[in-house]
């Protein structure tokens, strides 16, 4: 059964002037529980397609549903409550509200979502701790390391429980080893039945999915059956 | 949300603590102006209700000791007067120049004759009172104390009608200092005496006879003195009936020029205070429009991050208040320190009035200017394209 799906989808914008065609009709479906890697090289359009399906951008054309709901029927509102409740994203840069503690970060998708504190904050324990990060709850994100910064920021991608969790480029500010930890992590998320989306150039990582989209000036190349 | 404001602010510490001094700075202006603008009108009629008489009858035309001139066949209207139901007490005053010499030289000084049994006009604060029929005391003010250097106990000479070609008094008449007062509408460091009326009728000669410069009424009740100042405008028509109110009104309009004055600057307090917080905060957006992109991205709502932003604009605007507060109390104190020192005005009247409810109509006021000043940014941040931003920030 599929937990995502996209049909044809184009996404097309002018800059400085020149029209670029990021997506030229994109398609795949995603399987729940699937280990899903996009890989190719840099500027061909794959960073664009995690955005049209997490919900975070629109496509000029085609359509993106996740669990049976097309995302383009939903207003702003209704779309910011799927990314709260039903997607969970991981950034390159990790993007950590340097402000607040590792816990306190992880807790404020919960507290979003109007969770109550005492459930929250239980919760956010919870997942540093199956991050490895129990004991840097209370230390700020900008006293965390690169590595720990990306499992703070996994934890805060899981909080709400999503079934769907999106990766951009999840290792690649870190080095090897710590980048290493990470692989290690979504491996431990995919076999907890997590649905993952990476997106990478890092073929390593690629390799780590159970099953890999080649992508190309905007297109799929290979590897996804877009009837499945 | 107030927190994160706070923990925001505290990411750019130095920035965070000039604006707040400029918004402290902002603040206090407009504190002042707030309470210049209504202070001085509320100063003046405390001062004027001060002892509770709430008329005052002067000669047509003219505001009390507004000009020299008098009332005439005074003791008529006051037993007039003292025969009104509605009357509780009658105080007349006739104010001139009289003289007292100091060795060789004369001093000039205000000479108050008054009615000891009724009089709102003055304290005693060292010696005692004149008495009811006293003919031959004399109050001082400290000031005019030290110009003729008497004590309470001294007798001096005081002189009346002075011919200004020949310096020879018409009116010579020794009397004895039987206190040192203070005179409520005074200015600061004015020579003032007082003796009973008809002790300054005879000084001031057949131009004083039977007359006051000015009388004061004081009403049973408070509730009816505009209808009875009323009914004695109507039953004195060749005579000025003022109540309290009605001067408080002229002395506004005598005195627009400081509330407009007032309204500028503190517009003006509030224009600067919008342009600090609103360029401090479109800065802080421009800075963490990432951070935004991603919040967006895990589903914050756009009214959180509005809110959010309005609430570190509130915050940044409240400890400015809180500051701008105590910096405007203590440049009120000082400013008005200076202002009551100008001749001519009472040493009691007070311009800057700091009454709880200007205070908070100031808070009021830069609280919503903190709100206003962050929409702005607010609307910015929540509008940020989140992808765009993200994309950006990638490269």
């Amino acid at each position: 059964m599929s937990l995502l799906r996209a049909h044809g989808v184009r996404k097309d914008y002018r800059l400085e002037g020149e029209p670029i065609h990021a997506l030229r009709g994109v398609s795949l479906s995603i399987d729940r529980g699937e280990y899903l890697a996009i890989a190719g090289p840099s500027g061909c359009g794959k960073s664009t397609l995690l955005h049209i399906l997490g919900g975070i951008d629109t496509p000029s054309a085609g359509a993106v549903e996740l669990d049976g709901v097309d995302l383009s029927k939903l207003t702003d509102r209704e779309l910011t409550r799927l990314r709260l409740t039903r997607v969970g994203f991981v950034f390159q840069r990790f993007h950590l509200l340097p402000v607040l503690t590792a816990g306190e970060n992880v807790e404020l998708p919960m507290a979003e979502a109007g969770l109550a504190a005492p459930a929250r904050r239980a919760r956010a324990r919870q997942l540093l701790e199956y991050v490895g990060l129990a004991h840097r709850e209370q230390h700020r994100a900008t006293q965390l390391s690169g590595g720990e910064m990306q499992r703070v920021a996994i934890a805060r991608a899981l909080a709400n429980q999503p079934p769907l969790v999106l990766a951009d480029e999840p290792t690649g500010e870190l080095d090897v080893v710590t980048g290493r930890q990470i692989l290690d992590l979504f491996q431990k998320l995919h076999t907890d039945g997590t649905t993952l989306v990476v997106v990478t150039h890092d073929d390593r990582l690629a390799a780590e999915a159970g099953r890999v989209a080649h992508m190309l000036d905007g297109r799929i190349v290979n590897g996804v059956d877009p009837s499945r | 949300m107030m927190p994160l404001a706070l923990r925001n602010l505290a990411r750019r510490p130095l920035r965070s603590v000039l604006a707040v001094g400029g918004i402290a700075v902002a603040s206090a202006m407009l504190l002042d102006m707030v309470m210049l603008s209504g202070g001085i009108e509320r100063s003046f009629e405390r001062m004027l209700l001060g002892r509770g008489y709430q008329i005052r009858l002067s000669p047509k035309g003219t505001l009390p000791f507004d000009t020299e001139a008098s009332l005439s066949g005074v003791s008529r209207l006051l037993e007039r007067l003292k025969r009104d139901p509605d009357i509780a007490a009658v105080a007349p005053v006739l104010g001139g120049s009289i003289y007292a010499h100091v060795g060789d030289s004369l001093v000039t000084l205000f000479g108050y004759g008054i009615d000891p049994t009724a009089q709102p006009l003055y304290e005693v604060e060292a010696g005692r009172d004149l008495g009811a029929a006293d003919t031959s005391g004399i109050l001082l003010s400290r000031a005019s104390a030290r110009a003729i250097s008497a004590l309470p106990g001294d007798t001096i000479r005081v002189l009346g009608r002075l011919d200004p070609q020949i310096g020879a008094a018409a009116v010579k008449r020794p009397l004895v200092v039987r206190g040192l007062v203070r005179w409520l509408y005074d200015y600061q460091d004015q020579r003032s005496v007082g003796v009973t009326l008809s002790v300054m009728q005879r000084l001031a000669g057949p131009a004083g006879a039977d007359r006051a410069s000015l009388v004061i009424v004081k009403v049973r009740n408070d509730s009816v003195a505009p209808t009875v100042a009323g009914r004695l405008r109507a039953e004195l028509p060749r005579i000025e009936v003022n109540s309290v109110a009605q001067l408080v009104a002229h002395f506004r309009e005598r005195l627009v020029y400081f509330r407009q004055l007032s309204y500028i600057l503190g517009t003006v307090s509030l224009i600067v205070t919008v342009l600090l917080v609103a360029t401090l905060l479109t800065i802080t957006v421009s800075e963490r429009l990432g951070e935004i992109a991603t919040l967006r991205a895990i589903g914050v709502s756009r009214a959180r991050i509005v809110h959010q932003m309005l609430a570190e604009g509130l915050a940044l605007t409240g400890i400015g208040a809180v500051l701008g507060v105590a910096l405007g109390l203590a440049a009120a104190r000082y400013l008005d320190a200076i202002l009551r020192s100008f001749p001519g005005l009472p040493a009691a009247l007070s311009f800057f009035v700091a009454e709880p409810r200007a205070i908070w109509t100031a808070v009021a006021v830069l609280a919503l200017t903190g709100i206003v000043a962050g929409a702005y940014p607010a609307w910015i941040a929540s509008r940020a394209p989140i992808a765009v931003t993200l994309r950006a920030e990638a490269t």
